[in-house]
Protein backbone atom coordinates (compact mmCIF):
# COMPACT_ATOMS: atom_id res chain seq x y z
CA UNK A 1 0.00 0.00 0.00
CA UNK A 2 1.05 3.53 -0.66
CA UNK A 3 0.22 4.82 2.80
CA UNK A 4 2.73 2.76 4.73
CA UNK A 5 2.73 5.26 7.57
CA UNK A 6 3.45 2.57 10.16
CA UNK A 7 1.09 2.24 13.10
CA UNK A 8 -0.06 5.84 13.22
CA UNK A 9 -3.85 6.04 12.98
CA UNK A 10 -4.11 9.35 11.17
CA UNK A 11 -3.35 9.11 7.49
CA UNK A 12 -0.64 11.49 6.45
CA UNK A 13 -0.93 10.68 2.78
CA UNK A 14 -3.14 12.99 0.70
CA UNK A 15 -6.68 11.82 0.10
CA UNK A 16 -6.10 11.05 -3.55
CA UNK A 17 -3.16 8.70 -2.88
CA UNK A 18 -5.07 5.59 -3.95
CA UNK A 19 -6.20 7.29 -7.14
CA UNK A 20 -2.61 8.05 -8.17
CA UNK A 21 -2.22 5.01 -10.47
CA UNK A 22 -5.43 6.07 -12.21
CA UNK A 23 -4.43 9.73 -12.41
CA UNK A 24 -1.01 8.86 -13.86
CA UNK A 25 -2.56 6.43 -16.35
CA UNK A 26 -5.19 8.90 -17.57
CA UNK A 27 -2.83 11.87 -17.83
CA UNK A 28 -0.16 9.84 -19.61
CA UNK A 29 -2.40 7.81 -21.93
CA UNK A 30 -5.55 9.89 -22.28
CA UNK A 31 -5.35 13.62 -21.53
CA UNK A 32 -1.94 14.36 -23.06
CA UNK A 33 -2.26 12.10 -26.15
CA UNK A 34 -5.76 13.40 -26.93
CA UNK A 35 -4.61 17.00 -26.49
CA UNK A 36 -1.81 16.25 -28.94
CA UNK A 37 -4.32 15.32 -31.69
CA UNK A 38 -5.33 18.98 -31.75
CA UNK A 39 -1.70 19.92 -32.36
CA UNK A 40 -1.15 17.13 -34.92
CA UNK A 41 -4.16 18.31 -36.90
CA UNK A 42 -2.30 21.56 -37.67
CA UNK A 43 0.99 19.80 -38.51
CA UNK A 44 2.10 18.15 -41.72
CA UNK A 45 3.28 14.75 -42.86
CA UNK A 46 7.09 14.66 -42.64
CA UNK A 47 9.14 14.43 -45.82
CA UNK A 48 10.35 10.97 -46.81
CA UNK A 49 13.05 9.94 -44.35
CA UNK A 50 11.88 12.46 -41.79
CA UNK A 51 11.48 11.57 -38.13
CA UNK A 52 8.18 10.55 -36.51
CA UNK A 53 4.71 10.66 -38.01
CA UNK A 54 4.08 14.39 -37.79
CA UNK A 55 6.20 17.41 -38.54
CA UNK A 56 5.21 20.36 -36.37
CA UNK A 57 7.60 22.87 -37.93
CA UNK A 58 4.96 24.66 -39.95
CA UNK A 59 1.47 24.77 -38.48
CA UNK A 60 -1.54 25.59 -40.65
CA UNK A 61 -5.19 24.86 -41.39
CA UNK A 62 -4.33 23.12 -44.64
CA UNK A 63 -5.26 19.62 -43.35
CA UNK A 64 -8.77 20.83 -42.62
CA UNK A 65 -9.23 22.34 -46.07
CA UNK A 66 -7.74 19.20 -47.67
CA UNK A 67 -10.02 16.89 -45.68
CA UNK A 68 -13.22 18.90 -46.20
CA UNK A 69 -13.86 17.96 -49.83
CA UNK A 70 -17.11 16.82 -51.45
CA UNK A 71 -16.47 13.13 -50.68
CA UNK A 72 -15.87 13.94 -47.01
CA UNK A 73 -18.98 16.13 -46.83
CA UNK A 74 -20.95 13.16 -48.19
CA UNK A 75 -19.46 10.86 -45.52
CA UNK A 76 -20.01 13.49 -42.83
CA UNK A 77 -23.70 13.65 -43.74
CA UNK A 78 -23.91 9.85 -43.93
CA UNK A 79 -22.38 9.57 -40.42
CA UNK A 80 -24.93 12.02 -38.99
CA UNK A 81 -27.72 10.10 -40.68
CA UNK A 82 -26.63 6.62 -39.58
CA UNK A 83 -25.71 7.64 -36.02
CA UNK A 84 -28.78 9.86 -35.58
CA UNK A 85 -31.41 7.52 -36.99
CA UNK A 86 -29.63 4.46 -35.57
CA UNK A 87 -29.90 5.98 -32.09
CA UNK A 88 -33.58 6.84 -32.56
CA UNK A 89 -34.47 3.36 -33.86
CA UNK A 90 -32.61 1.77 -30.93
CA UNK A 91 -34.55 3.99 -28.50
CA UNK A 92 -37.90 3.10 -30.07
CA UNK A 93 -37.15 -0.63 -30.04
CA UNK A 94 -35.35 -0.62 -26.69
CA UNK A 95 -37.71 1.44 -24.54
CA UNK A 96 -40.60 -1.11 -24.52
CA UNK A 97 -38.09 -3.89 -23.79
CA UNK A 98 -36.53 -1.99 -20.88
CA UNK A 99 -40.03 -1.15 -19.60
CA UNK A 100 -41.20 -4.76 -19.71
CA UNK A 101 -38.04 -6.07 -18.01
CA UNK A 102 -38.00 -3.40 -15.29
CA UNK A 103 -41.71 -2.99 -14.57
CA UNK A 104 -43.74 -5.97 -15.77
CA UNK A 105 -41.43 -8.98 -15.41
CA UNK A 106 -41.08 -10.86 -12.11
CA UNK A 107 -37.60 -11.18 -10.51
CA UNK A 108 -36.78 -14.58 -12.07
CA UNK A 109 -37.91 -13.62 -15.57
CA UNK A 110 -36.13 -10.29 -15.27
CA UNK A 111 -32.77 -11.90 -14.48
CA UNK A 112 -33.26 -14.42 -17.30
CA UNK A 113 -34.14 -11.71 -19.84
CA UNK A 114 -31.20 -9.48 -18.84
CA UNK A 115 -28.85 -12.45 -19.32
CA UNK A 116 -30.44 -13.37 -22.66
CA UNK A 117 -29.89 -9.81 -23.84
CA UNK A 118 -26.20 -9.78 -22.82
CA UNK A 119 -25.14 -13.29 -23.85
CA UNK A 120 -25.12 -12.63 -27.63
CA UNK A 121 -22.61 -9.86 -26.97
CA UNK A 122 -20.05 -12.30 -25.73
CA UNK A 123 -19.60 -13.59 -29.25
CA UNK A 124 -17.38 -11.69 -31.66
CA UNK A 125 -19.56 -8.89 -33.04
CA UNK A 126 -18.02 -9.17 -36.48
CA UNK A 127 -18.81 -12.86 -36.88
CA UNK A 128 -22.30 -12.73 -35.39
CA UNK A 129 -23.19 -9.68 -37.48
CA UNK A 130 -21.83 -11.40 -40.60
CA UNK A 131 -24.22 -14.24 -39.82
CA UNK A 132 -27.09 -12.05 -41.09
CA UNK A 133 -25.45 -12.50 -44.49
CA UNK A 134 -26.23 -16.22 -44.21
CA UNK A 135 -29.88 -15.44 -43.52
CA UNK A 136 -30.37 -12.71 -46.12
CA UNK A 137 -28.18 -14.20 -48.86
CA UNK A 138 -29.86 -13.69 -52.27
CA UNK A 139 -29.41 -17.41 -52.97
CA UNK A 140 -29.99 -18.49 -49.39
CA UNK A 141 -32.73 -20.66 -47.93
CA UNK A 142 -34.84 -17.73 -46.71
CA UNK A 143 -34.89 -16.20 -50.19
CA UNK A 144 -35.82 -19.57 -51.78
CA UNK A 145 -38.45 -20.18 -49.11
CA UNK A 146 -40.14 -16.79 -49.62
CA UNK A 147 -40.23 -17.35 -53.37
CA UNK A 148 -41.58 -20.90 -52.92
CA UNK A 149 -44.49 -19.82 -50.75
CA UNK A 150 -45.22 -16.96 -53.11
CA UNK A 151 -44.43 -14.05 -50.78
CA UNK A 152 -41.74 -12.75 -53.11
CA UNK A 153 -41.19 -13.12 -56.80
CA UNK A 154 -37.54 -12.01 -56.76
CA UNK A 155 -34.49 -12.83 -54.65
CA UNK A 156 -33.90 -10.91 -51.42
CA UNK A 157 -31.71 -7.85 -52.04
CA UNK A 158 -31.42 -6.46 -48.52
CA UNK A 159 -27.64 -6.79 -48.22
CA UNK A 160 -25.38 -3.83 -49.02
CA UNK A 161 -28.26 -1.39 -48.75
CA UNK A 162 -29.32 1.31 -46.27
CA UNK A 163 -31.75 -1.04 -44.44
CA UNK A 164 -28.86 -3.50 -43.98
CA UNK A 165 -26.80 -0.68 -42.41
CA UNK A 166 -29.54 -0.08 -39.84
CA UNK A 167 -30.04 -3.81 -39.26
CA UNK A 168 -26.36 -4.12 -38.27
CA UNK A 169 -26.45 -0.94 -36.19
CA UNK A 170 -29.58 -1.90 -34.24
CA UNK A 171 -28.34 -5.44 -33.79
CA UNK A 172 -25.11 -4.22 -32.18
CA UNK A 173 -26.18 -1.12 -30.25
CA UNK A 174 -29.56 -2.15 -28.82
CA UNK A 175 -28.24 -3.34 -25.42
CA UNK A 176 -26.33 -0.07 -24.94
CA UNK A 177 -29.73 1.59 -25.12
CA UNK A 178 -31.71 -0.99 -23.12
CA UNK A 179 -29.50 -1.16 -20.01
CA UNK A 180 -29.37 2.52 -18.96
CA UNK A 181 -33.13 2.84 -19.53
CA UNK A 182 -33.71 -0.38 -17.58
CA UNK A 183 -31.66 0.95 -14.64
CA UNK A 184 -33.55 4.25 -14.51
CA UNK A 185 -36.97 2.55 -14.78
CA UNK A 186 -35.95 0.05 -12.12
CA UNK A 187 -35.22 2.90 -9.68
CA UNK A 188 -38.72 4.39 -9.92
CA UNK A 189 -40.75 3.43 -6.84
CA UNK A 190 -43.84 1.43 -7.88
CA UNK A 191 -45.73 3.56 -5.31
CA UNK A 192 -45.49 6.55 -7.67
CA UNK A 193 -47.35 4.68 -10.40
CA UNK A 194 -49.87 3.51 -7.80
CA UNK A 195 -50.42 7.07 -6.62
CA UNK A 196 -50.95 8.24 -10.17
CA UNK A 197 -53.54 5.53 -10.67
CA UNK A 198 -55.28 6.27 -7.38
CA UNK A 199 -55.53 9.92 -8.39
CA UNK A 200 -57.44 8.83 -11.47
CA UNK A 201 -54.84 8.79 -14.23
CA UNK A 202 -55.24 6.08 -16.84
CA UNK A 203 -52.34 3.80 -17.80
CA UNK A 204 -51.22 5.86 -20.76
CA UNK A 205 -51.41 9.07 -18.76
CA UNK A 206 -49.42 7.48 -15.93
CA UNK A 207 -46.80 6.31 -18.41
CA UNK A 208 -46.43 9.65 -20.18
CA UNK A 209 -46.80 11.93 -17.13
CA UNK A 210 -45.03 9.94 -14.41
CA UNK A 211 -42.88 7.08 -15.68
CA UNK A 212 -41.42 8.59 -18.83
CA UNK A 213 -40.31 11.92 -17.24
CA UNK A 214 -38.69 10.01 -14.35
CA UNK A 215 -36.89 7.74 -16.83
CA UNK A 216 -35.70 10.81 -18.75
CA UNK A 217 -32.11 10.77 -17.46
CA UNK A 218 -31.80 7.06 -18.29
CA UNK A 219 -33.12 7.61 -21.80
CA UNK A 220 -30.69 10.49 -22.33
CA UNK A 221 -27.83 8.34 -21.00
CA UNK A 222 -28.83 5.48 -23.29
CA UNK A 223 -28.97 7.77 -26.31
CA UNK A 224 -25.60 9.29 -25.46
CA UNK A 225 -24.01 5.86 -24.89
CA UNK A 226 -25.39 4.66 -28.21
CA UNK A 227 -24.81 7.76 -30.31
CA UNK A 228 -21.20 8.55 -29.38
CA UNK A 229 -19.60 5.14 -30.01
CA UNK A 230 -21.79 4.70 -33.07
CA UNK A 231 -20.64 8.01 -34.57
CA UNK A 232 -17.02 6.85 -34.30
CA UNK A 233 -17.65 3.27 -35.45
CA UNK A 234 -16.49 2.37 -38.92
CA UNK A 235 -16.89 -1.40 -38.95
CA UNK A 236 -20.45 -2.24 -37.84
CA UNK A 237 -22.32 -0.39 -40.58
CA UNK A 238 -20.13 -1.85 -43.34
CA UNK A 239 -20.40 -5.51 -42.28
CA UNK A 240 -23.86 -5.75 -43.83
CA UNK A 241 -24.22 -2.39 -45.57
CA UNK A 242 -20.98 -2.41 -47.58
CA UNK A 243 -20.16 0.99 -49.07
CA UNK A 244 -23.57 2.32 -47.97
CA UNK A 245 -22.25 2.17 -44.41
CA UNK A 246 -19.23 4.43 -44.97
CA UNK A 247 -18.67 6.66 -41.98
CA UNK A 248 -16.09 9.22 -40.82
CA UNK A 249 -14.22 6.55 -38.88
CA UNK A 250 -13.42 4.79 -42.16
CA UNK A 251 -11.93 8.03 -43.53
CA UNK A 252 -9.85 8.57 -40.38
CA UNK A 253 -8.65 4.98 -40.53
CA UNK A 254 -7.70 5.21 -44.22
CA UNK A 255 -5.78 8.48 -43.65
CA UNK A 256 -3.91 7.14 -40.62
CA UNK A 257 -3.37 3.47 -41.48
CA UNK A 258 -3.38 3.27 -45.28
CA UNK A 259 -1.87 6.63 -46.29
CA UNK A 260 0.17 6.95 -43.06
CA UNK A 261 -0.96 10.57 -42.80
CA UNK A 262 -1.54 11.19 -39.10
CA UNK A 263 -2.01 14.99 -39.43
CA UNK A 264 -4.83 14.56 -41.95
CA UNK A 265 -6.36 11.80 -39.82
CA UNK A 266 -6.18 14.05 -36.77
CA UNK A 267 -8.00 16.82 -38.64
CA UNK A 268 -10.72 14.35 -39.63
CA UNK A 269 -10.88 13.18 -35.99
CA UNK A 270 -11.41 16.79 -34.86
CA UNK A 271 -14.24 17.09 -37.36
CA UNK A 272 -15.79 13.92 -35.90
CA UNK A 273 -15.69 15.50 -32.42
CA UNK A 274 -17.30 18.62 -33.89
CA UNK A 275 -20.06 16.51 -35.46
CA UNK A 276 -20.78 14.77 -32.15
CA UNK A 277 -20.91 18.04 -30.22
CA UNK A 278 -23.20 19.60 -32.86
CA UNK A 279 -25.61 16.67 -32.72
CA UNK A 280 -25.67 16.63 -28.91
CA UNK A 281 -26.26 20.40 -28.83
CA UNK A 282 -29.14 19.99 -31.29
CA UNK A 283 -30.64 17.19 -29.16
CA UNK A 284 -30.35 19.30 -25.99
CA UNK A 285 -32.08 22.27 -27.68
CA UNK A 286 -34.89 20.10 -29.02
CA UNK A 287 -35.52 18.35 -25.69
CA UNK A 288 -35.45 21.68 -23.83
CA UNK A 289 -38.04 23.06 -26.26
CA UNK A 290 -40.27 20.00 -25.80
CA UNK A 291 -40.01 20.30 -22.01
CA UNK A 292 -40.87 23.98 -22.12
CA UNK A 293 -43.88 23.29 -24.32
CA UNK A 294 -45.13 20.48 -22.06
CA UNK A 295 -44.72 22.64 -18.99
CA UNK A 296 -46.65 25.49 -20.57
CA UNK A 297 -49.48 23.17 -21.65
CA UNK A 298 -49.78 21.05 -18.55
CA UNK A 299 -49.85 23.81 -16.00
CA UNK A 300 -52.35 23.14 -13.25
CA UNK A 301 -53.82 26.21 -11.61
CA UNK A 302 -54.69 25.48 -8.02
CA UNK A 303 -57.37 27.75 -6.64
CA UNK A 304 -56.09 29.89 -3.79
CA UNK A 305 -52.41 29.16 -4.53
CA UNK A 306 -50.58 32.10 -6.10
CA UNK A 307 -48.66 30.97 -9.15
CA UNK B 1 -35.74 -4.25 -4.41
CA UNK B 2 -39.07 -4.21 -6.19
CA UNK B 3 -42.01 -4.92 -3.94
CA UNK B 4 -44.81 -6.81 -5.61
CA UNK B 5 -47.99 -4.82 -5.41
CA UNK B 6 -51.08 -7.02 -5.79
CA UNK B 7 -53.28 -4.41 -7.45
CA UNK B 8 -50.82 -4.11 -10.37
CA UNK B 9 -51.53 -7.73 -11.26
CA UNK B 10 -54.50 -8.31 -13.49
CA UNK B 11 -55.80 -11.52 -14.83
CA UNK B 12 -56.00 -10.37 -18.43
CA UNK B 13 -53.50 -7.70 -19.35
CA UNK B 14 -53.27 -6.90 -23.05
CA UNK B 15 -50.52 -4.29 -22.66
CA UNK B 16 -48.36 -6.63 -20.62
CA UNK B 17 -48.85 -9.37 -23.17
CA UNK B 18 -47.89 -7.07 -26.05
CA UNK B 19 -44.80 -5.77 -24.23
CA UNK B 20 -43.77 -9.32 -23.33
CA UNK B 21 -44.20 -10.48 -26.91
CA UNK B 22 -42.12 -7.54 -28.16
CA UNK B 23 -39.37 -8.31 -25.62
CA UNK B 24 -39.20 -11.98 -26.61
CA UNK B 25 -39.10 -11.02 -30.30
CA UNK B 26 -36.11 -8.74 -29.57
CA UNK B 27 -34.38 -11.57 -27.65
CA UNK B 28 -35.03 -13.88 -30.61
CA UNK B 29 -33.62 -11.23 -32.97
CA UNK B 30 -30.44 -11.05 -30.86
CA UNK B 31 -30.11 -14.85 -30.64
CA UNK B 32 -30.77 -16.00 -34.22
CA UNK B 33 -27.31 -15.13 -35.58
CA UNK B 34 -25.61 -16.93 -32.67
CA UNK B 35 -27.35 -20.13 -33.76
CA UNK B 36 -26.11 -19.68 -37.34
CA UNK B 37 -22.53 -18.95 -36.26
CA UNK B 38 -22.41 -22.16 -34.21
CA UNK B 39 -24.02 -24.16 -37.03
CA UNK B 40 -21.70 -22.79 -39.73
CA UNK B 41 -18.59 -23.45 -37.64
CA UNK B 42 -19.31 -27.11 -38.58
CA UNK B 43 -19.82 -26.31 -42.26
CA UNK B 44 -18.32 -28.83 -44.69
CA UNK B 45 -17.99 -26.21 -47.43
CA UNK B 46 -15.30 -23.57 -47.75
CA UNK B 47 -17.47 -20.51 -47.23
CA UNK B 48 -18.85 -19.13 -43.97
CA UNK B 49 -21.89 -17.68 -45.75
CA UNK B 50 -23.11 -20.78 -47.63
CA UNK B 51 -23.99 -24.04 -45.90
CA UNK B 52 -22.88 -27.09 -47.85
CA UNK B 53 -22.84 -30.16 -45.64
CA UNK B 54 -21.88 -31.32 -42.16
CA UNK B 55 -18.11 -31.00 -41.95
CA UNK B 56 -17.44 -32.03 -38.36
CA UNK B 57 -14.69 -30.29 -36.44
CA UNK B 58 -12.30 -29.60 -39.33
CA UNK B 59 -12.40 -25.81 -38.80
CA UNK B 60 -11.70 -26.28 -35.11
CA UNK B 61 -8.73 -28.45 -36.00
CA UNK B 62 -7.52 -25.50 -38.07
CA UNK B 63 -7.07 -23.53 -34.83
CA UNK B 64 -4.57 -26.16 -33.68
CA UNK B 65 -2.80 -26.56 -37.04
CA UNK B 66 -2.65 -23.01 -38.39
CA UNK B 67 -0.15 -21.10 -36.24
CA UNK B 68 -0.73 -17.52 -37.47
CA UNK B 69 -4.49 -18.03 -37.03
CA UNK B 70 -4.02 -19.53 -33.58
CA UNK B 71 -1.67 -16.71 -32.57
CA UNK B 72 -4.39 -14.10 -33.15
CA UNK B 73 -6.63 -16.00 -30.71
CA UNK B 74 -3.80 -16.30 -28.18
CA UNK B 75 -3.04 -12.58 -28.53
CA UNK B 76 -6.70 -11.82 -27.87
CA UNK B 77 -6.55 -13.78 -24.63
CA UNK B 78 -3.26 -12.15 -23.60
CA UNK B 79 -4.58 -8.67 -24.33
CA UNK B 80 -7.82 -9.38 -22.44
CA UNK B 81 -5.99 -10.83 -19.44
CA UNK B 82 -3.40 -8.04 -19.16
CA UNK B 83 -5.83 -5.18 -19.67
CA UNK B 84 -8.26 -6.71 -17.15
CA UNK B 85 -5.55 -6.99 -14.48
CA UNK B 86 -4.54 -3.35 -15.06
CA UNK B 87 -8.17 -2.20 -15.04
CA UNK B 88 -8.88 -4.02 -11.78
CA UNK B 89 -5.83 -2.58 -10.00
CA UNK B 90 -6.49 0.99 -11.16
CA UNK B 91 -10.25 0.70 -10.73
CA UNK B 92 -10.18 -0.89 -7.25
CA UNK B 93 -7.82 1.74 -5.84
CA UNK B 94 -9.47 4.70 -7.56
CA UNK B 95 -12.96 3.42 -6.67
CA UNK B 96 -12.05 3.30 -2.96
CA UNK B 97 -10.43 6.75 -3.16
CA UNK B 98 -13.44 8.28 -4.90
CA UNK B 99 -15.99 6.92 -2.43
CA UNK B 100 -14.00 6.90 0.83
CA UNK B 101 -11.45 9.76 0.50
CA UNK B 102 -13.56 12.45 -1.09
CA UNK B 103 -12.06 15.90 -1.45
CA UNK B 104 -11.50 18.70 -3.89
CA UNK B 105 -9.81 16.28 -6.25
CA UNK B 106 -12.89 14.04 -6.69
CA UNK B 107 -14.82 16.35 -9.03
CA UNK B 108 -12.08 16.79 -11.65
CA UNK B 109 -11.21 13.08 -11.43
CA UNK B 110 -14.81 12.00 -12.06
CA UNK B 111 -14.84 14.56 -14.88
CA UNK B 112 -11.91 12.79 -16.58
CA UNK B 113 -13.66 9.42 -16.11
CA UNK B 114 -16.79 10.83 -17.75
CA UNK B 115 -14.76 12.19 -20.67
CA UNK B 116 -13.06 8.79 -21.13
CA UNK B 117 -16.45 7.08 -21.20
CA UNK B 118 -17.84 9.44 -23.86
CA UNK B 119 -14.76 9.73 -26.07
CA UNK B 120 -15.28 7.66 -29.24
CA UNK B 121 -12.80 4.82 -29.37
CA UNK B 122 -11.35 5.98 -32.67
CA UNK B 123 -10.25 9.28 -31.08
CA UNK B 124 -8.31 7.39 -28.38
CA UNK B 125 -6.94 5.14 -31.10
CA UNK B 126 -5.56 8.03 -33.17
CA UNK B 127 -4.26 9.73 -30.01
CA UNK B 128 -2.42 6.63 -28.77
CA UNK B 129 -1.04 5.75 -32.20
CA UNK B 130 0.44 9.24 -32.43
CA UNK B 131 1.72 9.09 -28.87
CA UNK B 132 3.31 5.64 -29.22
CA UNK B 133 5.03 6.57 -32.48
CA UNK B 134 5.94 10.22 -32.05
CA UNK B 135 7.32 10.64 -28.54
CA UNK B 136 10.96 9.44 -28.27
CA UNK B 137 11.07 7.52 -24.93
CA UNK B 138 7.52 6.21 -25.23
CA UNK B 139 8.13 5.13 -28.81
CA UNK B 140 10.95 2.81 -27.83
CA UNK B 141 8.84 0.92 -25.27
CA UNK B 142 5.66 0.60 -27.32
CA UNK B 143 7.46 -0.40 -30.53
CA UNK B 144 10.18 -2.70 -29.27
CA UNK B 145 8.53 -4.04 -26.14
CA UNK B 146 9.68 -4.26 -22.56
CA UNK B 147 10.81 -7.21 -20.41
CA UNK B 148 10.02 -9.71 -23.16
CA UNK B 149 6.51 -8.41 -23.79
CA UNK B 150 5.94 -7.19 -27.32
CA UNK B 151 5.34 -3.53 -28.04
CA UNK B 152 1.98 -4.19 -29.69
CA UNK B 153 0.78 -6.17 -26.67
CA UNK B 154 1.81 -3.35 -24.30
CA UNK B 155 -0.08 -0.90 -26.53
CA UNK B 156 -3.18 -3.11 -26.35
CA UNK B 157 -2.94 -3.35 -22.56
CA UNK B 158 -2.83 0.43 -22.31
CA UNK B 159 -5.51 1.04 -24.93
CA UNK B 160 -8.00 -1.54 -23.69
CA UNK B 161 -7.53 -0.62 -20.03
CA UNK B 162 -8.43 3.07 -20.52
CA UNK B 163 -12.16 2.51 -20.94
CA UNK B 164 -12.35 -0.62 -18.74
CA UNK B 165 -10.54 0.89 -15.74
CA UNK B 166 -12.93 3.86 -15.81
CA UNK B 167 -15.88 1.44 -15.81
CA UNK B 168 -14.39 -0.64 -12.96
CA UNK B 169 -13.81 2.55 -10.92
CA UNK B 170 -17.47 3.52 -11.28
CA UNK B 171 -18.74 0.02 -10.42
CA UNK B 172 -16.53 -0.13 -7.29
CA UNK B 173 -17.71 3.35 -6.32
CA UNK B 174 -21.36 2.35 -6.75
CA UNK B 175 -20.82 -0.74 -4.60
CA UNK B 176 -18.98 1.07 -1.78
CA UNK B 177 -21.44 3.97 -1.68
CA UNK B 178 -24.20 1.46 -1.06
CA UNK B 179 -22.30 0.12 1.97
CA UNK B 180 -21.94 1.56 5.44
CA UNK B 181 -18.49 2.89 6.25
CA UNK B 182 -18.76 1.76 9.88
CA UNK B 183 -17.01 -1.58 9.34
CA UNK B 184 -13.89 0.10 7.98
CA UNK B 185 -14.00 2.72 10.74
CA UNK B 186 -14.33 0.00 13.36
CA UNK B 187 -11.25 -1.73 11.97
CA UNK B 188 -9.29 1.52 12.22
CA UNK B 189 -10.55 2.18 15.76
CA UNK B 190 -9.48 -1.31 16.80
CA UNK B 191 -5.98 -0.46 15.65
CA UNK B 192 -5.74 -2.10 12.24
CA UNK B 193 -3.15 -0.33 10.08
CA UNK B 194 -4.67 1.09 6.86
CA UNK B 195 -3.13 -1.59 4.65
CA UNK B 196 -4.57 -4.39 6.76
CA UNK B 197 -8.01 -2.75 7.03
CA UNK B 198 -8.01 -2.47 3.24
CA UNK B 199 -7.05 -6.11 2.70
CA UNK B 200 -9.33 -7.64 5.31
CA UNK B 201 -12.38 -5.36 5.24
CA UNK B 202 -12.63 -3.14 2.16
CA UNK B 203 -11.36 -5.65 -0.41
CA UNK B 204 -13.85 -8.43 0.52
CA UNK B 205 -16.67 -5.86 0.63
CA UNK B 206 -15.99 -4.71 -2.90
CA UNK B 207 -15.13 -8.10 -4.39
CA UNK B 208 -18.51 -8.50 -6.17
CA UNK B 209 -17.86 -5.19 -7.93
CA UNK B 210 -14.39 -6.38 -8.96
CA UNK B 211 -15.72 -9.68 -10.27
CA UNK B 212 -18.40 -7.90 -12.33
CA UNK B 213 -15.95 -5.23 -13.51
CA UNK B 214 -13.40 -7.87 -14.47
CA UNK B 215 -16.02 -9.70 -16.50
CA UNK B 216 -16.97 -6.52 -18.37
CA UNK B 217 -13.37 -5.63 -19.02
CA UNK B 218 -12.61 -9.14 -20.32
CA UNK B 219 -15.50 -9.15 -22.78
CA UNK B 220 -14.78 -5.57 -23.88
CA UNK B 221 -11.16 -6.43 -24.67
CA UNK B 222 -11.90 -9.73 -26.45
CA UNK B 223 -14.18 -7.94 -28.92
CA UNK B 224 -12.29 -4.69 -29.30
CA UNK B 225 -11.79 -3.96 -32.99
CA UNK B 226 -11.43 -0.24 -33.69
CA UNK B 227 -8.73 0.60 -31.14
CA UNK B 228 -6.85 -2.65 -31.82
CA UNK B 229 -6.81 -2.13 -35.59
CA UNK B 230 -4.80 1.06 -34.95
CA UNK B 231 -2.38 0.04 -32.21
CA UNK B 232 -2.02 -3.79 -32.22
CA UNK B 233 1.16 -3.56 -34.32
CA UNK B 234 3.10 -6.83 -34.01
CA UNK B 235 0.39 -8.43 -31.83
CA UNK B 236 -2.61 -8.77 -34.13
CA UNK B 237 -5.71 -9.95 -32.24
CA UNK B 238 -8.65 -12.01 -33.47
CA UNK B 239 -10.94 -9.04 -34.24
CA UNK B 240 -8.13 -7.39 -36.22
CA UNK B 241 -7.63 -10.62 -38.15
CA UNK B 242 -11.39 -10.72 -38.86
CA UNK B 243 -11.31 -7.16 -40.17
CA UNK B 244 -8.67 -8.31 -42.66
CA UNK B 245 -10.92 -11.10 -43.98
CA UNK B 246 -13.51 -8.61 -45.29
CA UNK B 247 -11.94 -8.40 -48.72
CA UNK B 248 -11.98 -12.16 -49.36
CA UNK B 249 -14.62 -14.87 -48.97
CA UNK B 250 -14.86 -15.58 -45.24
CA UNK B 251 -14.09 -19.19 -44.30
CA UNK B 252 -16.04 -21.14 -41.67
CA UNK B 253 -12.89 -20.96 -39.53
CA UNK B 254 -13.89 -17.42 -38.50
CA UNK B 255 -16.95 -19.00 -36.88
CA UNK B 256 -14.88 -21.68 -35.14
CA UNK B 257 -12.60 -19.03 -33.59
CA UNK B 258 -15.61 -16.97 -32.52
CA UNK B 259 -17.21 -20.01 -30.88
CA UNK B 260 -14.00 -20.72 -28.93
CA UNK B 261 -13.88 -17.12 -27.63
CA UNK B 262 -17.62 -17.24 -26.90
CA UNK B 263 -17.33 -20.42 -24.83
CA UNK B 264 -14.40 -18.97 -22.89
CA UNK B 265 -16.45 -15.88 -22.03
CA UNK B 266 -19.44 -18.05 -21.07
CA UNK B 267 -17.27 -20.08 -18.70
CA UNK B 268 -15.87 -16.88 -17.18
CA UNK B 269 -19.43 -15.60 -16.80
CA UNK B 270 -20.59 -18.83 -15.13
CA UNK B 271 -17.74 -18.52 -12.62
CA UNK B 272 -18.65 -14.85 -12.08
CA UNK B 273 -22.30 -15.62 -11.48
CA UNK B 274 -21.60 -18.41 -9.00
CA UNK B 275 -19.11 -16.18 -7.12
CA UNK B 276 -21.65 -13.37 -6.91
CA UNK B 277 -24.39 -15.79 -5.80
CA UNK B 278 -22.17 -16.98 -2.96
CA UNK B 279 -21.61 -13.37 -1.89
CA UNK B 280 -25.37 -13.07 -1.52
CA UNK B 281 -26.47 -11.02 -4.50
CA UNK B 282 -29.85 -11.68 -6.05
CA UNK B 283 -29.97 -12.88 -9.63
CA UNK B 284 -31.37 -9.52 -10.78
CA UNK B 285 -28.52 -7.63 -9.18
CA UNK B 286 -26.02 -9.99 -10.81
CA UNK B 287 -27.55 -9.52 -14.22
CA UNK B 288 -27.50 -5.73 -13.96
CA UNK B 289 -23.95 -5.86 -12.59
CA UNK B 290 -22.80 -7.90 -15.57
CA UNK B 291 -24.55 -5.57 -17.94
CA UNK B 292 -23.81 -2.06 -16.85
CA UNK B 293 -22.74 -1.98 -13.25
Amino acid sequence: MAQASGRSRRLRAPKFTMAIPGIVWYVLFYAVPVAFIVLYSFGSKPEVGGKGLVSLSDLSFKNYSAVWDSTFRQVFWNTMLIAGFGTLICALIGLPVAYFVAVKAGPKLRAALLLLIIVPFWMSFFVRTSAWRIIFAPNGWLSDFLIDIGLRSTKIGVLDSKPAVFLAVVYNYLPLMIFPIFVSLDRIEPALREASKDLGAGRLKTFFSVTLPLAGPGISAGMLLTFIPLAGDFVTATVLGGAKGNMIGRVISSFVIESQNLPKGSAAAMLLILLILLMIAAAVVVSAAVRWWLKANRRVDLPGVPS
Amino acid sequence: MTVAIPSVKRTRDGAKFALGLWTWLVVLFLMIPIFFVVLHSFNGGNSFNIWKEWGGGRWYKRIIDDKPFRDTLINSFKAAFGSTVISLIIGALAGVAVSRRRGKWTGPFLGILFLILVTPEIIDAVALLGWFNQVPGVKNIFQNGLLGIRGGMLSLWVGHSLFSSAVVTLIVRARLEGLDESLEEAAADLGAPPGRAFRQITLPLMSPALVAGGMLSLSFSLDNTIMSSFIAGDSSTYPVYLLGTVKSTPRPSIAAGAVVLFLTTLIAAAITISTLKRSGQSSSEIASNLAAG
